[in-house]
């Protein structure tokens, strides 16, 4: 390209030039020749209209001659007349149609006008249309694609739930294999399990008949004897020995064997808690003084011997001992403690020797009981339960919960299908030995420290210094008994026409019960009644009641004198 | 750039102002009065001269009237010239306005081609256009335009309608830009002897001692310095080319 300012000389001389050039050659012309033109048109339309006047003229001038002969000026003038009215007439004619021509331009014109606007107007639309169209098939492509991806996603969920399916039914295959596996072992172990109860079964079974055998023979050995050493003797008050020798044993006379517990913890003040279970009231199957018939289940109890001395003092358990009792057929004695055990003596020629113990129990045994066949064993304990063993096997039979505190006395309802069992959380239940379950409770309104029980009815004795008797099909109290002090325990007598209470008040009283009176009442210098399970019991005759007190000395009273017999506070504890 | 689009615009609506006088040798009826015109530059003598026809032939009687043809002081005009061109070649140093006789008889058929109607002369104009563009592009411009471009082209000619023109041949004067013109430019020279040529003639003019001859385009005598492409893009005729006249120097 050429320089700028090269550009700027030649170009602006060409444009120069071309101005020049046109004024020149044609702004002085254009008007002229425009003029010009014009006239000359004028000058032809003119040349035009005065050749057609003149034929009119010419045609006018023949008109003339033709009625020249008549020479008449007057009809040749009417004649020129009627010829410029029609002149005329044709003039205003053309001009009434000139102007009707120009009223049809005009609104022809405006037809025109019109119809632009109009499709003006459509075309406006037309684009307006057009403008929704695209906005539809933008919207149409959106909505397109929201529905693939739907699809998509629809796709998506359906191939999860396949996979989700399959997997489900891969694991309830499992399931079902191993329920089936699970149904298998279990049976299996149910076999087992019943085959060594099986076994346990014959073992003990075994185990009873030779313990049958060795009782056999030993009755049979004792039966040869010819001294009556009759061991199973629970008291033996002898009504006319004072008792004072001391050379008691050379009579043969075992006596009620005291055998002392010693104990090792200390409980404050050294009590001695249920030391008148020495005298066991085992009546029932206490043998007589004559040695002849020294059979072990026998019937009421003949003789009595007021105990002196300790036949026999060992050591029972690890701690306190709470409860003693002999078995009915007083061969054996059950001892329970806070060492949460019940042990099992042999009562052999004076001694006791350990035969076993019973467990099972959570906390400390707070009373003891065989039943009347001595096969069960039924023991209340801290734990708030009671528990029955059966002696053969030594085997925990039951258990019975549902007492809220402590259970201090549980006894077996005289058909031994029932026990009754009072507690700290002052109630007392009735628990029904088939089903085990307890079928009434009854609500005392004071913590029971003791029971008896006749066949109707069931004394017991409590925290509130009352003894209640209840009547069994009953619910509530029949009776209360007021005393001085505390309950402590209660005994009754072999006839169960009399009832022995011990309260704190250190006294002992005597309660008929046909009567319901108090008979008597039996206390002595020094005898404190220490504890609320101090223990008294009658003599299996009903002549002799016996007591521990709070100083360990072992207070026995005769009831016919009303008067201390003996104390006995050897080896005592 | 503004200057260039009205140089475009003076170029096309150039006039000469002519006056057509009839031969005397012709019968007329009346006496025929000369016809004054402003004769477009760019355009053909047969394409603008119906008025002129119609003028004469309302003197003269059916039967004389054979093919109009005009001339100049003895030399019978080529229609096939631009006008712009016929003026600066013969008549450029005479007065104004350009005395054209008007013949109706006596068709000089060895100097003039006949030209029976206007598709004669749209003939001739798309040829020239062509091979204007196989000079400068090949003819691919050309041959791309459509049949209606060509149409357009020839009605802007004809009825003198400069925009509808110049929207079609605006891409007749477009080139690529990798290259810095036509391939070739298209130009005729024409010389007061009679002869043109068209071959690429490489003309010194000594610029210090006095002119024998004049180169004149469009009326105007540019600078001898103006860039051939720009006259071409700009100083082209309708039909694409540079028509160049040599006439010798006026001497007044």
């Amino acid at each position: 390209m050429a320089q700028p300012r090269g550009a700027c000389t030649w170009k602006p001389h060409i444009c120069e030039q071309l101005k020049l050039r046109d004024r020149l050659q044609r702004h002085g012309f254009e008007e002229i020749v425009h003029q010009y033109n014009r006239l000359l048109e004028k000058s032809d339309l003119q040349a035009v209209l005065s050749e057609r006047y003149q034929a009119d003229k010419y045609e006018v001038a023949r008109g003339h001659e033709a009625t020249a002969a008549g020479g008449d000026a007057p009809a040749l003038q009417q004649e020129m007349a009627d010829m410029r009215i029609r002149h005329q007439e044709e003039l205003t004619e053309l001009h009434k149609k000139r102007g009707e021509l120009a009223q049809t331009v005009i609104e022809l014109n405006n037809l025109i006008q019109q119809k632009d606007k109009e499709i003006q107007s459509n075309e406006a639309k037309m684009q307006e249309y057009q403008q929704q169209m695209a906005n539809l098939e933008g919207d149409c492509r959106d909505l397109n694609n929201c529905l693939q991806d739907l699809e998509r996603a629809n796709q998506t969920l359906k191939d999860e739930y396949d996979a989700l399916q399959i997997t489900f039914s891969a694991l309830e295959e499992k399931l079902r294999k191993t329920t089936e596996d699970n149904q298998e072992l279990v049976s299996r172990w149910m076999a087992e399990k019943a085959q060594e109860a099986n076994r346990l079964n014959a073992e003990n079974e075994k185990d009873s008949r030779r313990r049958q055998a060795k009782l056999q023979k030993e009755l049979a050995d004792a039966a040869k004897e010819p001294l009556p050493v009759d061991p199973d003797d629970d008291i033996e008050v002898l009504p006319e020995d004072s008792g004072k020798s001391g050379g008691e044993q050379p009579h043969g006379r075992a006596l009620g064997r005291t055998p002392s517990k010693k104990s090792s913890q200390m409980p404050p003040g050294g009590l001695l808690d249920s030391i008148s279970n020495i005298f066991g009231r085992r009546g029932a199957n206490s043998l007589s003084a004559s040695p002849e018939n020294s059979e072990a289940p026998s019937g009421a109890c003949v003789e009595v011997r007021v105990p002196s001395t300790a036949l026999h003092v060992f050591e029972a358990h690890d701690g306190e001992v709470n409860a003693v009792r002999f078995s009915p057929g007083s061969r054996v004695l059950a001892t329970g403690g806070m060492d949460r055990r019940v042990k099992l003596w042999e009562v052999a020629s004076g001694r006791c020797e350990p035969k076993g113990a019973l467990t099972g129990s959570n906390a400390g045994i707070t009373s003891i009981e065989f039943d009347s066949a001595g096969s069960y064993l039924l023991a209340a304990s801290n734990d708030f339960a009671s528990r029955i063993w059966t002696l053969e096997d030594y085997r925990l039979r039951h258990t019975l919960t549902g007492h809220s505190g402590k259970v201090l006395s549980a006894r077996f309802l005289l058909d031994n299908a029932r026990i009754v069992s009072g507690s700290y959380d002052r109630t007392l239940k009735l628990w029904d030995l088939r089903s085990k379950v307890c079928m009434k409770t009854v609500f005392t309104g004071s913590s029971c420290n003791d029971i008896v029980c006749t066949e109707q009815c069931v004394m017991s004795g409590h925290f509130d210094k009352k003894v209640r008797f209840w009547d069994i099909r009953a619910e509530s109290s029949v009776r209360e008994l007021e005393l001085l002090g505390r309950v402590t325990s209660l005994d009754l007598n072999h006839d169960r026409t009399e009832l022995l209470t011990c309260s704190r008040d250190d006294l002992l009283k005597i309660v008929d019960l046909r009567t319901n009176a108090v008979r008597q009442t039996l206390s002595a210098e020094g005898f404190k009644c220490g504890a609320d399970w101090t223990r008294v019991t009658f003599s299996p005759d009903g002549n002799f009641v016996a007591g521990g007190s709070a100083d360990g000395a072992l207070y026995v009273w005769n009831v016919l004198t009303g008067k201390v017999d003996r104390t006995l506070d050897r080896n005592h504890k | 750039m503004a200057d260039d689009k009205d140089v475009l615009r003076d170029v096309w609506f150039g006039r000469i102002p002519a006056c057509f006088t009839l031969n005397q040798d012709e019968e007329t009826e009346r006496e025929a009065e000369p016809y004054y015109l402003l004769l477009p530059r760019v355009s053909y003598l047969t394409l603008v001269t119906d008025k002129v026809k119609k003028h004469f032939l309302r003197v003269m009687r059916a039967e004389d009237v054979g093919e109009m043809w005009f001339e100049y002081e003895g030399t019978p005009l080529k229609w096939h010239y631009p006008i712009g061109v016929l003026f600066d070649l013969h008549a450029s140093n005479s007065i104004l306005p350009w005395s054209i006789t008007v013949h109706f008889k006596n068709f000089p058929g060895q100097d003039l081609l006949h030209c029976m109607s206007s598709s004669v002369v749209e003939a001739h104009f798309m040829s020239s256009i062509k091979e204007a563009d196989a000079l400068k592009h090949k003819s691919q411009v050309v041959n791309d335009m459509q049949k209606k471009d060509h149409k357009q082209l020839w009605m802007g000619l004809q009825n003198d309608k400069f925009e509808q023109f110049w929207a079609m041949n605006r891409k007749l004067m477009e080139y690529p830009t990798e290259e810095a013109g036509f391939r070739y430019i298209p130009f005729r020279i024409y010389q007061v002897n009679g002869t043109h040529t068209s071959t690429p003639l490489i003309l010194e003019s000594s610029q210090g001692t006095e002119k024998r001859y004049q180169v004149v385009i469009h009326g105007i005598e540019p600078l001898m310095e103006t860039p051939l492409q720009w006259l071409s893009e700009h100083l082209s005729h309708p039909d694409n080319f540079l028509h160049i006249c040599v006439v010798p120097a006026p001497s007044d």
